[in-house]
């Protein structure tokens, strides 16, 4: 497998060139190119990378592109549109290539920020430098380092204390032209306040390829509450990669969904770091790759505080050539007593083609803890498969239920109806059966 | 001879590489009667419902399966069921995230064709029917395929399925085993209900007691793999109060 190799255009050059073009602030510019230098004293990773074995790395390339500038045409796509026409959001932002195509909000209550990165540091710098790099930077891969350095633009939302935000806000992140695309998230819940957000990626197919990669920063202040949804649907010729990561203070909870479709090649980083007392961290995935395509999920939950409660529970479907990768891990402090911690991996094989490699791991340094981790991967159990057809369904419907019924156990722990709905759709178009209507 | 019946000529199968548990059977059931088939645990009773699925487990070494003049040892499970044959499980499974009532509509229209789908509203009248048919609340339609579901309920959704799909021809395979006299009179009235001249079952016990609430017009016992006795329904009465060594010892197995 080649190498990946260092791409010219991530230069101080291009550092600088953000910094002036946008007038950034001092601190700002120190930070990207304390990243910059991160990022050039990082070597890339290798197959033999622990974090990184079975990953293809190729796949995952960035070489040879220029950064993603401006989108060739700034309309908003039909199919975002329908996305959001279809949703009950109170406010959305669509980020395109580096611009910002459309924001709309009519949030209701009082004191919310939600508005897109470059114009949270100009109206709400202190917010945004408080919190900023906290909790994805430059210090935890490549991938994180290049975002933290030349990332230009984003999502802000700041929740102050005690607000409770009833609907749904979201981000749609597309593109129209290929390149090194960076897009930020930066998640700010005050204390006991409440949020729900969905980041969706998604494209209609376009000619050249594209590396995206995401970092999305959640902070969740004691007794904060916050159900995330990550939706990547990218047309195929896009590579995504995405560290998402949370730190929970006390009695904090954290609902997350990961759902993986779309691209040729993603990585999904899901990561939740229990701070406080009694902080709770439900991350959920769903992915199911077919034709070729190479989905890696990595999940970690660190357990650096007592009596927190964790679980992970991972389910994905894979055929045709396609591969699945899945690694996760439990951390649990010296001082984490009474931590509960679960992690659960499934995989449905539809083919003899298709490969999942799947490594739950645990690392436990305290002595009063519950913790299990579990996986599976196996083809659709074929007494199911007998039964459906003894029914009359003819196969491809029958793999139909069966795949619906096994990533069911997900989708019915979402409890963002439209957002299952769509996922519903999504995954019935890449099964292809005309007529077929389940619910997922 | 009629070709309106499920012939089973000189059926010899085992499950895929295993010994042979089918040693040629033997057994005619015509369309508009209710057969019973009696024996021994490990007699091959369920062996011989599932071989007539088509249950890929099993292989068939010898015979024929000959459905109205057809023979459909080369037809898979699907196509099986399309030509108007059932199942009843003695083991249903669960399938999670399918509803009963979404299952059933699939499975109705796939013995349509594209484009002729059932009605919704059609579709739910006859889905109604046949849970009033057997004493169930119209809530269960909307549940997941035996997700939850106890042994009894499990069974009663074979027959619920069975009322709604109107098969030819269906096999139920010790579809009274674990219920209690109120289930097996519920399940014995669906089947009841699903009795005419267009209908030919084989009801499959090991107990007569589900012969006095589905009353067989024959009645074939089974022992090692052959039809070794058959008569009117009083063969299954004798059966009960002899037991089945009576039987062993009459024909020498």
């Amino acid at each position: 497998m080649a190498a990946l190799t260092d791409n010219p255009a991530v230069s101080a050059d291009a550092v600088e060139s953000i910094v002036s073009a946008y007038r950034e602030p001092a601190w700002l510019a120190d930070e990207r190119r304390a990243a910059l230098r991160a990022y050039s004293d990082q070597p890339f990773p290798t197959e033999k990378t622990e974090e990184w074995r079975y990953t293809q790395l190729k796949r995952f390339s960035f070489s040879g592109l220029e950064l993603a500038k401006a989108p060739k045409d700034e309309s908003v796509p039909e199919r975002i549109r329908m996305r959001i026409a279809d949703s009950d959001a109170e406010g959305v932002i669509v980020h395109k290539g580096n611009k910002v195509v459309m924001h709309q909000a009519t949030i209701k209550e009082a004191g919310v920020v939600f508005t897109d990165l470059r114009t949270a540091l100009r109206d709400h710098e202190a917010l945004v430098r408080a919190h900023l790099y906290d909790v994805v930077n430059a210090r935890q891969t490549k991938y994180t380092a290049l975002n933290s350095a030349l990332w230009e633009n984003g999502t802000f939302v700041y929740v102050p204390r005690d607000v409770e935000v009833e609907l749904p806000l979201g981000a749609f992140t597309t593109a129209d032209s290929g390149g090194i695309g960076l897009g930020r998230t930066l998640i700010v819940v005050e204390v006991n306040a409440r949020l729900t957000f969905i980041d969706e990626y998604t494209s209609e197919p376009f000619a050249e390829r594209l590396f995206f990669d995401a970092a999305t920063e959640i902070v969740l202040k004691d007794g904060a509450k916050l159900r995330y949804v990550s939706l990547q649907n990218w047309s195929r010729n896009v590579a995504h990669i995405n560290k998402l990561r949370a730190h929970l203070g006390r009695d904090a909870r954290l609902e997350s969904v990961t759902v993986s479709l779309g691209a040729d090649a993603a990585r999904a980083e899901v990561e939740s770091r229990l701070e406080g007392p009694g902080s709770e961290s439900e991350m959920l995935g769903l992915y199911f790759a077919d034709e070729g395509q190479h989905f890696n999920q990595f999940t970690l939950q660190h357990h650096a505080t007592p009596r927190g409660f964790s679980d992970v529970l991972f389910k994905g479907a894979v055929r045709d050539a396609s591969q699945a990768v899945y690694s996760g891990m439990i951390i649990v402090d010296p001082h984490a007593q009474k931590t509960d911690a679960y992690q659960t991996n499934r995989n449905l094989l539809l083919d003899e083609v298709a490969e999942v490699v799947s490594i739950p791991q645990l690392e436990i340094a305290a002595n009063d803890v519950k913790c299990s981790h579990g996986s599976t991967t196996g083809p659709v159990p074929e007494d199911q498969r007998f039964y459906l057809m003894s029914r009359g369904l003819r196969p491809e419907v029958a793999e139909h239920v069966l795949v619906t019924g096994f990533l069911y156990e997900v989708m019915s722990r979402v409890t963002l109806p439209k957002v299952a709905e769509y996922v519903e759709r999504v995954v019935q178009a890449k099964l292809g059966v005309p007529g077929v209507k389940e619910k997922l | 001879m009629s070709d309106k019946q499920l012939e089973i000529r000189g059926l010899r199968a085992r499950i895929v590489g295993g010994e042979e548990i089918l040693k040629g059977v033997d057994l005619v059931v015509p369309r508009g009667e209710v057969h019973a088939l009696m024996g021994p645990n490990g007699s091959g009773k369920s062996t011989l419902a599932k071989v007539i699925a088509g249950d890929p487990q099993y292989e068939i070494t010898a015979g024929d399966i000959v459905l109205e003049g057809q023979s459909i040892l080369e037809m898979e499970p699907d196509e099986r069921a399309r030509e108007g044959l059932y199942l009843a499980f003695q083991y249903p499974v669960e399938v999670p995230g399918v509803s009963i009532a979404n299952f059933l509509r699939l499975a109705l229209n796939a013995r349509r064709e594209e484009g002729d789908e059932i009605g919704v509203m059609e579709f739910y009248k006859k889905l109604q029917r046949a849970v009033k048919e057997l004493n169930w609340d119209d809530s269960i339609i909307e549940r997941n395929l035996h997700e939850g579901f106890s042994g009894g309920e499990k069974k009663r959704s074979e027959i619920l399925q069975l009322l709604v799909l109107e098969p030819r021809y269906a096999i139920l395979d010790e579809t009274d085993s674990g219920l209690d006299v109120d289930a097996l009179k519920v399940v014995s009235q669906g089947v009841n209900a699903a009795r005419g001249p267009n209908f030919g079952a084989l009801v499959i016990t090991h107990y007569q007691r589900l012969l006095n609430h589905i009353v067989p017009d024959r009645v074939h016992v089974m022992v090692n793999g052959r039809i070794v006795r058959e008569g009117p329904k009083e063969l299954a009465m004798e059966l009960d109060q002899k037991g089945y060594e009576w039987i062993r010892e009459a024909v020498g197995a």
